[in-house]
Parts: C-alpha cells; structure tokens; sequence
C-alpha cells in the first residue's frame, strides 16, 4: 500500500489530484476498519496534520468547524455548547469517548453513513460544506452534498470545513437504538424551528440524512394533526429494513419523536 | 514503512505496512496490558493514550502514531496505583480481560476531574464493555478510589 502524508492543504489537494481513489486518513476510526474488511485501497493519504482543518470560530452569525474537529472537542467547545446546542446534545450520544477522541466532523460526513448523527442534526442546521481542490473551493448545502447510499459530491476534494448558522428558538435531538450508549441509530430525529419556520432531518430514515420537507411545510401551516404528521413522515422518508430494525419500527420511532418534540423542545 | 514513536518513554522503531494497526505493534513491542477484544472499537479492552488522549489502538493505524507519545498501563504503574487497589478492594474485577482498558479510562476520568457520582462515572464508561462483572462493582471502585 501507498502511503502519502500531506503536511499542508496545497500538498493534500496536489496529491487528490494524482490519487483521486485514495482513500484519505484523518481520525481513521472508519478507514481502519474499512481497510481491515473492503478489499485493499491503493493509496492511503493522511490529512491529520493539517493545521487549516483545524478549530471552531465564530463570524457573521455563522460558525466555522474545521473538518479535523474531534468529536469530543465539539462536544467540549463552550461556544458550541452555547451556541449550537443541538450539536452539542448530538455529540454527546456520538460513539464512545476513545472513538470521540479520534473521530472527526470531517470523516463522519465524507463517511456518508445514512446512519450519521451527526450529519442529520448539521443538515437540520441548514449547515454548508466547503470542499477543496487544486482549482479552488467551493461551497454546498450539506443536504445536497448527499446523492444516495454513501454517495457524494466530493469531486476530487477533500472538506475542509463546515459552516453552520448560530441556532436560535426551540430545538430537538434524540436518537433511538439498541442501547443507551456506543450507539448505531436506528432513528435519530434533529428539529429546530426558528424565524425561519421548522427545520427537520432524521438519520436512518433514508439512504443519506433527509430533511422532512413535506413535514415542515406542515407544521409551518399550523397542522399538528396525527394522521397529516404520519403521511408526511411517509412521504418525505425511504426507511430500509436493514439488519437493525424494520421499515414500520423506525417510522412509528420517528412519529413518537416529531410528537415528543413539538410537546417537549428545548429552548435556546 | 519505517514508524517511530515513543513507548512509556522508550524510543520504538517499527518497520511495518502502513495498514497495520497500533494494537498489534504495541503488543508486538512487548505491552500486553493492551488487550485485543473486539477490534472494532466497541469494548475499549486496547485503550491507551496518544499525546494524552485515550484511544482505541484497534482503530488507529501504524501512521497515527508516528513521533507520538504512546502511553499504556505499563507506563502508568504509579499513578493507578491507587485505582488499581481499589479495583481490588471492591472485586471490580472478574476474568480480568478487561480491567487494563477500565483502569486507564477511571485514570483518564479522575485525572480530568471527573465528578464522583454513579451516573456520570456510568457515562464516562461508554467506551468500555465488560462481560463479566454487570459494572457495578465497577461503578463503586472508581466512585471510592482514595485520592
């Protein structure tokens, strides 16, 4: 195996350019097991020293997470805490703490897993990505980042960052699974309605995170009726039966939460 | 490729395929407190800290640790010592395979002043699984190790 290390973000995307399947190393909680069981990868090019993907700042009302954020410095940051907060209660149920001292923001989005947490509650934040590459950066909308079952858009590029707007008004985050802890989802719900009205996403309910756009019309309307929530669910979602639960557990799971949060959000 | 790093303050050179993985090379290396459960980062049996964080060594490949301060219990003899006997004062222990992997996170959670309440000590263990014990006699150890 080919193993490349980029000291800065110029020689990474130089190296993406002539490696563009390899498979990039930061907190490697996910390559290594990918490496243990898929089939060998060509080239190995280790990103976790640069120091540009690093730290959490805040500007114009927008936060700034670099991609090697740890899991467990998002989760200690006070500025998220203070000002994400439905992050910071997703972090808290992400992995354990030695896997949220290795993970970071950047792997669990590139990783694509439809059961991220993570990327559920940033899409339910109306977060962006950046990407970059040797032409330059650009910027997505995270939910549109996602184009199936651990499909992205990444196009010779690595993340560089997420971009995330301060939170305001009530909030919701809770993920259903097997056990309390070092959890896989089986649902997991992230809610936040602010001047802009209900933004809602789940994990596990489609092949990447999905944002309930049906739903939210809904609820913006004033609808909260039982059977209108269950044909919204239904419609905005494409639940597998996979190996952790069924089709109709996780849509009852999701309807149980969407009603807990509308009775019970927490305030910011 | 060629990996060095230190070991409990031993310079360790390793010559070795960029893929393989911490866990075995400390092993290798002759620290066996680091045990190899699961593999896939669920049991917390391979803990160890890496410039002062704990990690799981199963999910850390050779480069990670390159010019890194590795840490096991063997390297830490000392500073458990009062956690160790505690351990053995409460019967937190039964078959032992996993007690390396408690042992440094009740470090990691102590030495970072961690609360001593039941519930918060049961949080900070979420990285560790014991099949043997039902943690409570865990649980009671660190909440009573003698500071």
């Amino acid at each position: 195996m080919n193993y490349l290390r980029a000291t800065n973000l110029g020689e990474a995307t130089a190296l993406l350019a002539r490696y563009p399947e390899a498979l990039l190393l930061c907190g490697s909680t996910d390559a290594a097991l990918q490496l243990r069981h898929a089939a060998a990868t060509a080239t190995l090019i280790d990103i976790h020293a640069l120091e540009e993907l690093k730290g959490v700042s805040v500007e114009d009302g927008h936060m700034r997470i670099g991609a090697l954020v740890t899991l467990n410095e998002l989760l200690r940051s006070d500025v998220v805490r203070a000002s994400l907060p439905l992050l910071a209660a997703c972090a808290e149920t992400f992995g354990s703490h030695q896997i949220r001292n290795l993970a970071t923001v950047g792997g669990n989005i590139a990783n694509a897993s439809p059961a991220a947490d993570l990327t559920a509650a940033l899409v339910a934040l109306e977060a962006t990505v950046t990407l970059a590459s040797q032409e330059g950066e650009r910027s997505v909308p995270l939910e549109a980042f996602y184009c199936g079952y651990k499909c992205t858009k990444l196009d010779h590029e690595l993340i560089t960052a997420v971009t995330v707007p301060l939170q305001t008004g009530e909030w919701y985050y809770r993920k259903a699974g097997m056990r309390e802890r070092l959890n896989i989802a089986k649902v997991s719900i992230a809610l936040t309605q602010g001047h802009g009205g209900f933004r809602i996403s789940g994990a596990s309910l489609g092949p990447s995170p999905v944002r309930f756009r049906t739903l939210e019309a809904l609820l913006d309307g004033g609808v909260y009726d039982d059977a209108a929530i269950k044909e919204a669910l239904e419609s905005d979602t494409d639940p597998s039966g996979g190996h952790r639960s069924t089709k109709a557990y996780r849509l009852r799971v999701a309807f149980n939460m969407i009603k807990e949060a509308l009775s019970q959000p927490e305030e910011r | 490729m060629q990996i060095t790093c230190t070991i409990n303050g031993k310079v360790h050179r390793f010559d070795c395929a960029p893929e393989s993985r911490v866990l075995d090379l400390v092993r290798e290396a002759g620290m066996t407190s680091v045990k190899a459960g699961c593999g896939e980062g669920e049991c917390g049996a391979c803990s160890l800290f890496v410039n002062g964080r704990l990690v799981n060594a199963c999910l850390l490949l050779a480069p990670q640790i390159q010019d890194a301060e590795v840490v096991t219990l063997e390297g830490l003899q000392e500073e458990t010592a009062a956690i160790r006997e505690s351990f053995a004062e409460h019967g937190a222990v039964q078959c032992g395979f996993c007690t390396p992997g408690f042992v440094l996170r009740a470090y990691d959670y102590l030495s970072h002043g961690g609360e001593r309440s039941e519930e918060a000590i049961k949080a900070a263990l979420d990285g560790n699984l014991c099949r043997c014990t039902g943690y409570r006699k865990i649980v009671e150890a660190i909440v009573k190790v003698k500071s």
